[in-house]
């Protein structure tokens, strides 16, 4: 295989959109990638859209050949690649085999969602149709209700509590205030979403327990990224920070088939896959973007990727490791909580955080002498997972 | 009463529900069509007050069940206070409204 560099990233501010059409969002996001790319009149070979619902949020498919035309790419080969709220990562998945395989040298991968097209409780179906249609779907489940089942047990086996989850979201607004393109830009306190008398009005009940600030924004976004080969890259003279690791796992499609319900088999598994390829350690990273589209998920999911050990992450997190001073930075963009969660854009947007802070150009929110990143994608109720190491080079 | 079909794997005994092609404990192929016994027990729950598009209630308490014969599975409790470990017994309810038809599911309530 072939070393891939990441020599663009671009994204557009994740919010409500209401102005911009899918396309239109994916447009630029792309067109600032290859922009930071330098990419001048080079052409790209193929692009990949990382989807989830565009049918069913606004009326349209076949985005990807909607967006090469766009951006008058023709003839690049194109498609949408859709893995539910892992879309990007799968994108980015693709995108990268093109390019290690030898049979793309440029690539552009694209991630993006337009999902307040649509009032809330529709977007809440649209996104429980990725349940299974007779043991799930019919019984009204959400995924935050998937979270919240899974919250309880997980709370009720490692002792994570309310404070804990609050915790997060709390670092996580903190962070997105320092990133432009993050969706929510507000400071909350845990007096404000838990311990007042009246917290349970600003923060009311999603899906017990998780409360509204324990759940991620729906928003409207997009991101890229442009890949190509070490030898492109470096005519191109940006920064060279390439994918070192790419891992995907999947598992039982219900939470209620695993036999350890608290146990994310698929995030652990890619997560090995990721860290082996790239020769790497948890502890090795320097910066992390993980999936927390609830508060439970940063938590559980820093302990199945490694660098925490089981039960672990709740006190990690209250001793300030994993704010942007910390040991372990996770989530210095906000993360979905703050940044947001157009759902097919977040794996994406994940990769072009951890890019801008190995090349350092993360501004108020740049971790100190970062040069590895990991992400991870979490799809389904952890179904299909998607990690990434990523390593600045010298 | 109509309840779901669950499946259990001649070879190695795994109960799944719901139907794979291949056993998930044992990549068995054979298996014999089971019915829930009609108690269980209750494994974990939600109260869901931001429900989909279509569901006119606030406060439905979903959860898992795990039925005394080891079929797993997810549905509507129909208890105020649900618990984890609490003894359910099985019902066969309409559970949703989809394009203009009743859908019949698990419901579950408090027994001994
Ligand atoms: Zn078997």
């Amino acid at each position: 295989m072939r070393p891939v560099v990441v020599a663009g990233v671009g994204m557009i501010p994740f919010e409500r959109r209401d102005e911009d059409s899918l396309v239109d969002m994916l447009a630029m996001a792309g067109w600032n990638a290859m922009e930071d790319a330098q990419l001048g009149d080079r052409s790209i070979d193929a692009v990949y859209v990382g989807n989830m619902a565009s049918g069913l949020f606004n009326h349209q498919e076949s985005v990807a050949s909607a967006l090469v035309d766009r951006l008058g790419l023709m003839p690049a080969a194109a498609e949408r690649i859709e893995n539910g709220p892992a879309s990007g990562g799968s994108a980015v998945k693709n995108g990268f085999l093109g390019v290690a395989s030898g049979f793309y040298d440029i690539v552009l991968v694209v991630g993006g969602e337009k999902m307040r097209e649509v009032i809330g409780p529709k977007a809440t179906d649209v996104v429980a149709c990725m349940t299974h249609p007779q043991a799930e779907y019919i019984y009204g489940v959400t995924l935050p209700a998937l979270a919240g089942m899974f919250t309880r047990l997980y709370m009720e086996k490692y002792g994570v509590t309310h404070e804990h989850l609050a915790m997060v979201a709390i670092k996580n607004q903190e962070n997105g205030l320092l990133n432009p393109y993050a969706h929510i830009q507000m400071k909350i306190t845990m007096e404000g979403i838990l311990t007042h008398p009246q917290a349970h009005i600003n923060s009311p009940i999603v899906a017990d327990p998780l409360r509204l600030y324990d759940c991620c924004p729906v928003s409207d976004g997009a991101a890229a990224i442009l890949i190509t080969t070490e030898e492109i890259a470096q005519k191109l003279k940006r920064p060279i920070v390439t994918i070192a690791g790419v891992g995907q796992a999947t598992d039982t499609h219900t939470l209620q088939e695993r036999s350890d319900p608290t146990d994310l088999r698929a995030v652990r598994i890619s997560s090995q896959q990721a860290f082996k390829m790239a020769g790497l350690k948890p502890k090795d990273i320097h910066v992390a973007e993980l999936h927390d589209a609830f508060t439970i998920l940063e938590i559980a999911e820093s302990e199945h990727v490694g660098f925490f050990s089981k039960g672990k992450g709740a006190k990690a997190l209250a001793d300030g490791e994993t704010r942007i001073d910390g040991k372990l930075p996770i989530n210095p963009s906000g993360g979905l909580k703050a940044r947001g969660h157009p759902v097919g854009a977040t794996g994406v947007a994940q990769i072009v955080e951890l890019v801008w802070q190995l090349r350092g150009e993360a501004g108020e929110r740049q971790v100190k002498d970062a040069s590895n990143g990991f992400s991870l994608n979490f799809g389904g109720f952890g179904n299909n997972v998607l990690a990434f190491v990523l390593r600045r080079e010298a | 009463m109509k309840t779901i079909t669950a499946y259990k794997c001649k070879d190695c005994g795994h109960v799944m529900y719901p139907h794979h092609y291949r056993c998930l404990n044992c990549n068995g192929l054979d298996f014999k069509e089971i019915s829930p016994t009609t108690k269980g027990r209750l494994l974990t729950y939600t109260i869901v007050d931001q429900l989909p598009w279509g569901i006119d209630e606030r406060g439905r308490v979903l959860g898992v069940v795990e039925f005394d014969n080891g079929v797993k599975a997810l549905g509507v409790i129909k208890t105020a206070k649900p618990r984890i470990g609490m003894r359910l017994k099985v019902g066969w309810q309409p559970v949703r409204v989809i394009s203009g038809e009743k859908v019949y599911g698990l419901t579950f309530r408090k027994t001994k």
